[in-house]
C-alpha cells in the first residue's frame, strides 16, 4: 500500500494528465482514426526535439529553453538546402550536417554564457532565445540576398533582399524522411524512418550515459563542486552538454519541418522550446531529473490533449472559440501545474 | 387522394431543397480576439444553414502553433459528410493542411479567404481564393488620403509584416503613388505585436507616436498601419490630436471603430452593418472627425466567410465554376448587397499564375461625407 502510494505520488503529473486526456477524448468524440493517426504522426515528428532536452537536465542545467537556437540553426540550414536545390534524402542529410555545424557554434556560445550564469540557466537560456531571434530576423530579413547570396527568387521578398514569411518545402525536402518507408494500418500511416531515427537517438542517449563523458555529465549534474574536486572540468562538460542539446534540436527541427512541409520563416522555431518542455514535464520529468520514457510518454499525453482539447471545449461549452481558449488554457496550465507539482514533490522529498 | 399525396410530396421536396444542402461545410476562422469579422461571418452562415455548418477556430497564436491549425482542418475532413471547407483567414499551415486533406479526400472543395501564405503556393491548391486586392489598395489608400487633404502619409509596420510579399508590394506601390500625387511617404517601424512586448507594447507605441508625428508634421498627416491590433489606438490618437485616418488595414466599419469611439452595439444589432455604419458616422461627426476618416462599408473578412460558404456550396453543386470570374463576382456582390444595399465590388481581378486567386476592391466611404 505504501509502495503504491509512493508510485502514485512520484508519478502524479503523468497520471493526472492521463486522466485529463481520457476524459477529454470521451467528451470530444472525435473520429478515433483521426486521433490515432495524428498521435502516431506527432510521435514520429516531435519526440526527437523533446529528447534533445535530456542531456542538459542530467548535467544539472535545468530545462534548456535554448533549444530554440538549435531550431533556428536547423531552419537556416534548410533554407540553404532548398536554395541549392538538393532534394529529398540528400537534402535532409546536407541540412542536418550544415545545421549541426551552425548549432555547434551557437551551442558553444550559449554554453559560455550559461557558465557565467550558473544557477540561473533556465531564464538565461530563455532570454538567449529571444536575443537570438532578433539576430535571426536581422540575418534573414536584411542579409539574405544582400550579403549572403541566395538564388531562389521565389522565396525572396520583391526587392530581392530578405526571405518571405513562408518557405514552401514542397517539391524539395517536404516529407523526405516520411515517404521513404510508410507502413499503412488501415488509413493510419506510420512513418518508419523518423521513428527509427528517434529510437536510434534513444539508444545513443542510453549508451552515452554509460561512457566516461556520460558519467562526467551526471557527476556535474549531481554536484559541481564535488565534480570539480574529482578533477572533472565542469565548465567544459557543461558546454559539451549544451552543444549536444543544441545540435540535437537542430536535427529535431529538421525532422519536424520536413513533416510539416512549410517553414514559417520567422516563427516556426519560437514555440519549439516551450512545447517540448511542456511535453517533457507532462511525461513526469522535473528540472533535475528526466528520462527517455518521460519524453515519450510526455509527447503522447501532451499531444493527445492538444489534439482533443479544442473539440472537447467546443462540445462542453457549445462555442467554437471557447474550444480554442480551452486548449490554450490547458497548454499553459499544464506547464504551471507540472512545475508546481515538482516544487511540491521536491519539498516533500526533503522532509 | 392521389393528387393530395402528390402535392404533399412536392411540398416536401421543395422544403427539402431549401432547408437542407445534403452535405456539410466546414468553416475555419480565428477567435473574436484575433478578428471579430470572420467569426461573426461564421455565426451568420450558421444562422442561415444551421447544423450543416461546422465551425472551428484556429489558435490565437497561429504563427507559432501551425500544428494545431493543420490538425483542426484535417479533423474536419475525416467527416465524410463534409464536402467543402472554407478557411478565413488562411493562416500559415493552411497549405500544409489542404495538401494533407487532398491526399485522402481529393474531392474536398477548399475556399480560402485572406491567405497569409504566398499566392503562388495557396492558389494552385485551393479551389478558390478570395483576398482584398492588397497591391491595388496601394493606389486606393493613397488616393483616399489625398482626397481627404493629406500632405504626408505615415505607414506603420514591422519586419514580420514586411516579409509578407503582398504587404511589401503594397508599401512600394503606396510610396510610388504618393510621389505621383506629391505626398511625402514616411515609413515608421512599430513594435511587432507578436513580439515579446506583445500587443499592449505595440498599442502603447501607437498612442505615443501619433501625437509626436503630428507635432512634427502637422495635422494634414495621414496614417496607415498594417496591423489589426493597432487600428483602435491609431483611431483614438487621430481623433484626439488631429490627423487623417486613411483606411484600416482590413477596411470595415467594425475594424477598431466601435472600440475607439466607445460605441456599444446592442446584441440584436450585432450583424446589422447599416446600423453600425450610421452610429459610427454620427459619432465621428460628433467628435470632430468628419471628412478625415475613411473605410469600406462592409467588413471584407465577413464577406469572405459568407460569400466563401455560398461559393463553396455552388462549387460542390457545380452550379458555378471556380475559374469563372463573373460567376464568383456575382456571388460576392449578392452577399454584399444583401447587407448594405447600393454597394458592391469596385473591381475583381486574378493574381497572375496562382490558380483561382481572386483580388477584390470594394467602394470606399468617408465618414461625414458619404450619405448613409
Amino acid at each position: 500500500m505504501e509502495k503504491f502510494k509512493r508510485i502514485l505520488v512520484s508519478n502524479a503529473v503523468p497520471i493526472a494528465f492521463l486522466a485529463l486526456s481520457i476524459s477529454a477524448v470521451l467528451v470530444a468524440r472525435i473520429p478515433p482514426l483521426f486521433l490515432v493517426s495524428e498521435i502516431v504522426r506527432r510521435l514520429s515528428r516531435n519526440t526527437f526535439l523533446v529528447l534533445s532536452l535530456l542531456i542538459p537536465i542530467v548535467a544539472g542545467m535545468g530545462l534548456n529553453f535554448g533549444i530554440v537556437l538549435g531550431a533556428m540553426a536547423g531552419q537556416a540550414a534548410m533554407f540553404f538546402v532548398v536554395d541549392w536545390k538538393i532534394k529529398d534524402i540528400p537534402g535532409v542529410i546536407v541540412a542536418m550536417i550544415l545545421g549541426s555545424v551552425i548549432a555547434t557554434l551557437l551551442g558553444w556560445l550559449a554554453g559560455l554564457v550559461l557558465n557565467r550564469a550558473k544557477g540561473r540557466e533556465m531564464i538565461t537560456s530563455m532570454i538567449l532565445g529571444f536575443f537570438a531571434n532578433g539576430v535571426y530576423q536581422l540575418i534573414f530579413l536584411f542579409f539574405i540576398g544582400s550579403i549572403i547570396p541566395f538564388k531562389t527568387r521565389q522565396f525572396l521578398l520583391p526587392e530581392g533582399v530578405g526571405l518571405r514569411n513562408t518557405v514552401d518545402l514542397y517539391g524539395s525536402i517536404a516529407s523526405a524522411l516520411n515517404k521513404v518507408w510508410i507502413v499503412r494500418i488501415g488509413t493510419v500511416r506510420v512513418f518508419v524512418v523518423p521513428i527509427l531515427i528517434t529510437v536510434g537517438l534513444c539508444f545513443l542517449i542510453y549508451f552515452l550515459f554509460k561512457t566516461k563523458l556520460g558519467q562526467d555529465i551526471r557527476a556535474v549534474g549531481q554536484d559541481m563542486h564535488i565534480a570539480e574536486v574529482a578533477g572533472i572540468k565542469v565548465n567544459k562538460i557543461r558546454i559539451i552538454a549544451v552543444i549536444m542539446s543544441t545540435v540535437l534540436a537542430a536535427i529535431g527541427q529538421i525532422i519536424y519541418l520536413q513533416d510539416i512541409s512549410t517553414i514559417n520563416t520567422y516563427n516556426s522555431h519560437e514555440q519549439v522550446g516551450l512545447f517540448s518542455i511542456a511535453a517533457l514535464l507532462v511525461g513526469g520529468a522535473s528540472t533535475r531529473r528526466a528520462s527517455i520514457w518521460n519524453a515519450i510518454i510526455g509527447v503522447l499525453l501532451f499531444h493527445t490533449l492538444f489534439v482533443v482539447a479544442p473539440s472537447a471545449g467546443n462540445k462542453l461549452f457549445g462555442q467554437p472559440q471557447v474550444g480554442e481558449f480551452f486548449r490554450e488554457f490547458l497548454a499553459y496550465a499544464v506547464i504551471a501545474f507540472a512545475l508546481a507539482m515538482h516544487g511540491w514533490s521536491a519539498k516533500k522529498g526533503k522532509h | 387522394m392521389r393528387r393530395s399525396v402528390l402535392i404533399l410530396l412536392l411540398v416536401f421536396a421543395v422544403t427539402l431543397s431549401f432547408a437542407a444542402l445534403g452535405f456539410k461545410v466546414g468553416v475555419v476562422t480565428g477567435t473574436v480576439s484575433q478578428g471579430e469579422d470572420e467569426y461573426r461571418g461564421a455565426e451568420n452562415v450558421i444562422r442561415k444553414y444551421g447544423k450543416e455548418i461546422i465551425h472551428v477556430t484556429y489558435p490565437d497564436k497561429f504563427m507559432q502553433e501551425q500544428e494545431t491549425t493543420i490538425a483542426r482542418i484535417v479533423e474536419l475532413a475525416y467527416d465524410p459528410t463534409v464536402k467543402a471547407i472554407v478557411i478565413c483567414q488562411g493562416v500559415p499551415g493552411t497549405v500544409a493542411a489542404m495538401r494533407r486533406v487532398k491526399e485522402f479526400r481529393p474531392d474536398m472543395i477548399f475556399v480560402v479567404g485572406v491567405p497569409h501564405e504566398d499566392p503562388e503556393v495557396v492558389g494552385p491548391i485551393a479551389d478558390a481564393v478570395l483576398e482584398t486586392d492588397t497591391p491595388g489598395r496601394g493606389v486606393t489608400i493613397v488616393d483616399i488620403a489625398y482626397k481627404m487633404g493629406a500632405k504626408r502619409l505615415i505607414h506603420y509596420s514591422f519586419p514580420r509584416h514586411m516579409s509578407y510579399k503582398l504587404l511589401a508590394e503594397r508599401r512600394d506601390i503606396m510610396e510610388k503613388r504618393s510621389k505621383e500625387l506629391g505626398i511625402e511617404f514616411i515609413f515608421v517601424s512599430a513594435p511587432d505585436p507578436l513580439g515579446e512586448q506583445g500587443l499592449t507594447g505595440a498599442q502603447q507605441f501607437i498612442l505615443e507616436d501619433v501625437p509626436r508625428q503630428i507635432a512634427k508634421y502637422g495635422k494634414d498627416t495621414a496614417f496607415f498601419s498594417t496591423n489589426c491590433g493597432m487600428q483602435e489606438p491609431l483611431q483614438k490618437a487621430i481623433l484626439r490630436h488631429g490627423g487623417i485616418y486613411a483606411e484600416p488595414c482590413c477596411p470595415s466599419p467594425t475594424h477598431g471603430f466601435p472600440g475607439s469611439l466607445g460605441i456599444s452595439i446592442p446584441p440584436e444589432k450585432k450583424g446589422d452593418i447599416n446600423y453600425i455604419l450610421k452610429v459610427v458616422n454620427d459619432k465621428i461627426i460628433e467628435l470632430g472627425g468628419a471628412g478625415r476618416f475613411a473605410t469600406w462599408p462592409i467588413p471584407m473578412n465577413m464577406v469572405f466567410v459568407e460569400a466563401g460558404v455560398d461559393l463553396a456550396i455552388e462549387l460542390v453543386k457545380k452550379t458555378v465554376k471556380a475559374n469563372d470570374m463573373a460567376g464568383v463576382k456575382a456571388v460576392i456582390d449578392r452577399v454584399i448587397s444583401q447587407k448594405v444595399s447600393g454597394f458592391g465590388l469596385k473591381s475583381i481581378s486574378k493574381y497572375p499564375n496562382a490558380g483561382n486567386y481572386y483580388l477584390v476592391i470594394c467602394d470606399s466611404v468617408i465618414f461625414g461625407v458619404t450619405q448613409f
